[in-house]
């Protein structure tokens, strides 16, 4: 389902490689107040599951990850 | 040394140093993305491990080797993930207590090419710990890895 929600935050982590997208979204977020939304882009190809995984031990939500070329569109939502 | 504030706990353990960089860059990683996930972490330095938080090696040493970013831009991050957390807790470097001073490090064997003489020539935060508090944290902890 494509996010109609425009992000608070747009993270631009592309060029970079594991685990840089993980501490900068990680760090992003907490500027965030909680229900906003975060987009990251990264093309680390390990950025899908590095963001479930991230997401499942924080507690944040993982919106949605779409794929363009080779960036990757994170949304994801801080937990309140 | 842990503080039971955080969700899981997770220590590496790093034996090797300077002089075998391709294997001093992946426990920083995996460490920083550890404090990321609000996981409590910890980096165990022994054998030749301590020599990778001398002052004046963590600006020069990578994982690329001199392309990219240094160990310190990695401490640093990993250490701010930890320091701006609701539990205070950061992610502490130990090292082992027998190789804080020469006669020690001789005893271990090290007493060459270790390139540092006290623990003043290492980054701030450094913490000593011996056996018994190493002990503890492995076996408290979710997940202990070696490298």
């Amino acid at each position: 389902m494509p996010i109609t929600e425009t992000p608070a935050q747009v993270l631009d982590c592309k060029g970079l490689a594991c685990p840089l997208p993980v501490i900068k979204t990680a760090q992003a977020i907490k500027t965030l107040e909680p229900g906003q939304v975060l987009e990251l882009l990264a093309t680390d190809p390990g950025v899908e599951p590095d963001m479930k995984a991230w997401t499942t031990r924080t507690g944040n939500e993982l919106m949605a990850i779409d794929q363009e070329g080779e960036v990757f569109h994170v949304f994801l939502r801080r937990n309140g | 040394m842990w503080t039971d504030e955080g969700e899981g706990k997770v220590l590496y353990v790093q034996t090797h140093g300077v002089t075998d960089p391709g294997r001093c860059a992946t426990p920083f990683f995996l460490a920083a993305s550890a404090a990321a996930m609000e996981v409590e972490v910890a980096i165990y330095f022994t054998m030749y491990g301590p020599t990778l938080l001398q002052k004046d090696v963590v600006d020069k040493i990578g994982p690329k080797g001199d392309v990219g970013q240094p160990l310190s831009y990695f401490i640093k991050q990993a250490t701010d993930l930890g320091v701006e957390r609701a539990s205070g807790a950061g992610m502490p470097f130990v090292v082992e207590e027998l190789l804080a001073s020469p006669l020690g490090r001789a005893a271990r064997g090290l007493h060459l090419r270790v390139g540092y003489e006290s623990l003043d020539d290492l980054i701030d935060g450094v913490k000593m710990i011996g056996g018994a508090a190493f002990n503890d944290m492995a076996m408290r902890a979710d997940a202990v890895v070696s490298f």
